[in-house]
């Protein structure tokens, strides 16, 4: 006699066999992420007449997402966000990689040092750290205190509330985002391939562009796609630093949802930043892929 | 045995002129620990030295201070007469092949050998041609754009020569490179790599932690012990006349018997005599090979023991023979019909078969 089906299942479940560990997660995703992406999705294709509070007809439509890609505001703030996300990000590679390879060549208590600085912010929300740039950066800031006292300059410098401040502001907030990834493939490098190539007559910096860097091309992809992703959604640090003169895409969801009540607007904007995001992954991940093709070719 | 070493010396070549390494009373202390004693060495032209001891008697930090990886706290390190401690690491001609080979994982086998010719800023075309006759002289001709993980250890081994090799270093220095590889693979290798070394006639330093490879591959060997150089000789004379029991016991398995000289004398219990310079406690080494065995059955010996356990090696049979309830012996012996008859648990009478291939230590 053949066992029931759902006992079949039970034994499944309990095996740990197949995606059953996953279910969990699944469900959870499906709720909290699938279902409202529809939602988004339904609200941005479709026209939506309304009357006395109640909703009397929902259909297709493309209006909202034609007339957004015409509109040439859209234009320059999707231009600017990606240039935010992809200055921040090649910031943020640039001054991370120095750090990593620190923690690669330190002593012990270098590396300790190294990741207690790095998680640290991590710890501390995003919205206060950038409130803390803001006294920084002020017109009467450290920073214009700091320069005017030494005699350098004689008016207060205007860095708050431009692109610049959000730059600074975006790079301190995902730098641990960067040097993590880097830090967990820096711990995986074999020393030996350091001496070896400085035994063949290469000097410290040949051995970190011909072999520290090019081994750590996956560290650098994950870190690059993740401070990539968050710094292109980000509205926290564009809206306090770039003080409402510099809008980015996420800034301009919370305005058409929030203040002008265009839920139809907003979704819109919403998938386009999602698909653009999307895009610019899959950038990194071919490029990252490029980068690391020794590491599938078949083995013996 | 003098005209043993010197005839050796004509066959491979190892002239006795100016040393090509001069190491002169190195000293290298990690923390409290001296890892190398004011150690003193010198590598001759085209020879093939090896440095042979246990692990943590100082035979990778000699080598490691040769390549400039580490500095000696004290002492010098000539390579021609020229002092190479202000030498940064990448300026050294000294090409150095990494127990695990330290293959760039990322290059292919043409770029890992190309590596230190593009360092040097050398012209592609010439690179070229370079890598593709350094690589044939390690038969690995067709390789080129294999990555170093679609090779195998040994042609990853061949990989990691070719790769120093193409520099044309005045030295070539080998960390036990025969670890990776499996124990049949790695008795060709030692010949391969011996006579690739001898063919380029370069001068080579080799560090091994196992005795029957330094004796394969060696003209001359240097046994290290706690930090210094025990002895320095070629393998039949490390072999032969070790200088210390801890020379004796480290290259080849040997039997120790402690005995008493009187009168230039020691007498051992099979009624032969070994000569010796010494006299008072004395340790007598015989190697297993040195030992004659005898069914005791019907005969009245001075020397007998119970056969423990017998093991075949090969074509040979080796004993352990019990005396007494803290002494055994070991013999060896070619597996011919009178010997091989002996089983576990048999009764035997001992006798040495050449008295004079004994030596004699002070019993310390």
């Amino acid at each position: 006699m053949s066992k029931s089906l759902h006992r079949r299942l039970l034994d499944e479940i309990l095996s740990g066999s197949g995606i059953w560990p996953a279910v969990p997660a699944i469900v959870v995703l499906i709720v909290v992420a699938v279902i409202p992406f529809c939602i988004l999705l339904s609200l941005g294709f479709s026209e939506i007449t309304v009357a006395r509070g109640v909703i009397v007809s929902q259909e297709f439509s493309l209006r909202y997402l034609l007339t957004a890609l015409a509109d040439p505001l859209y234009h320059t703030t999707f231009q600017r966000s990606i240039t935010l996300a992809l200055l921040t990000t090649f910031v943020c590679v640039l001054l991370g990689f120095p750090v990593a390879y620190l923690f690669l060549i330190g002593k012990p208590w270098v590396r300790r040092l190294i990741l207690v600085l790095t998680i640290a912010p991590i710890l501390t929300s995003g919205i206060v750290r950038t409130y803390a740039w803001i006294v920084i950066l002020g017109g009467r800031g450290v920073v214009n205190s700091v320069l005017i006292d030494l005699g350098l300059i004689s008016a207060p410098l205007r860095i708050i509330n431009t692109q610049w401040a959000v730059v600074i502001g975006m790079v301190q907030v995902h730098l641990p985002i960067m040097i993590l990834p880097l830090i967990a493939v820096m711990s995986r490098h074999d020393r030996r391939l350091d001496e070896a190539s400085a035994n063949l007559g290469a000097s410290r910096l040949g051995t970190l562009w011909n072999v520290v860097l090019p081994l750590s091309i996956g560290g650098v992809g994950t870190g690059a796609a993740l401070v990539f992703t968050l710094s292109y959604t980000t509205f926290v640090v564009p809206q306090l630093l770039g003080g409402g003169n510099y809008l980015n895409a996420a800034t301009m969801i919370y305005e058409q949802v929030v203040y002008s009540l265009e839920w139809s607007k907003g979704a819109v904007t919403a998938l386009i930043l999602m698909s653009t995001c999307l895009f610019f992954l899959l950038v990194f991940a071919w490029l990252t892929n490029l980068g690391t093709r020794w590491t599938r070719v078949a083995q013996r | 045995m003098n005209v043993a070493s010197n005839v050796l010396d004509m066959t491979t070549g190892a002239a006795r002129g100016a040393p090509v390494v001069d190491i002169r009373g190195a000293v290298k202390r990690f923390a409290d620990l001296t890892v190398l004693d004011h150690c003193s060495l010198t590598a001759q032209e085209g020879e093939i030295l090896t440095l042979l001891g246990p692990s943590g008697c100082g035979k990778t930090t000699l080598l490691r201070c040769i390549a400039g990886f580490l500095t000696p706290d004290a002492g010098e390190i000539l390579i021609d007469g020229q002092d190479t401690i202000p030498i940064p690491v990448n300026r050294r001609s000294v090409g150095v092949v990494f127990q695990s080979y330290a293959l760039f994982p990322h290059l292919t086998v043409a770029r890992n050998v190309a590596y230190g010719l593009r360092m040097r800023g050398m012209a592609a075309s010439e690179i070229d041609k370079r890598v593709a006759t350094a690589l044939a002289t390690v038969s690995l001709t067709g390789f080129e754009a294999r990555y170093p993980s679609q090779l195998s250890g040994g042609q990853q081994q061949r990989v990691a020569i070719a790769r120093v090799l193409v520099l044309e270093p005045r030295v070539l220095l080998l960390d036990e490179p025969f670890n990776a590889l499996d124990a049949k693979l790695r008795g060709t290798m030692q010949m391969e790599l011996r006579q690739l070394i001898k063919r380029l006639g370069i001068t080579a330093i080799f560090v091994t932690h196992d005795q029957e490879e330094a004796l394969t591959m060696s003209d001359r060997i240097a046994v290290m012990r706690a930090g210094k150089i025990e002895q320095l000789g070629t393998p039949e004379e490390i072999f032969d006349r070790p200088r210390s029991a801890y020379v004796a016991d480290f290259v080849g398995a040997s039997n120790f018997w402690d005995g008493f000289a009187n009168g230039g004398r020691v007498v051992l219990p099979d009624g032969q005599t070994v000569t010796t310079s010494l006299s008072g406690e004395v340790r007598v080494m015989i190697r297993p090979h040195n030992l004659a065995l005898r069914p005791a059955a019907g005969q009245s010996s001075s020397w007998t023991g119970l056969i423990r356990f017998r093991r075949h090696v090969g074509a040979l049979m080796e004993y352990e023979i019990e005396l007494d309830a803290e002494h055994s012996l070991r013999a060896v012996a070619l597996r011919d019909g009178s010997v091989s008859s002996l089983a576990s648990g048999d009764t035997v009478s001992l006798s040495l078969r050449d008295p004079a291939a004994c030596i004699v230590f002070p019993r310390s």
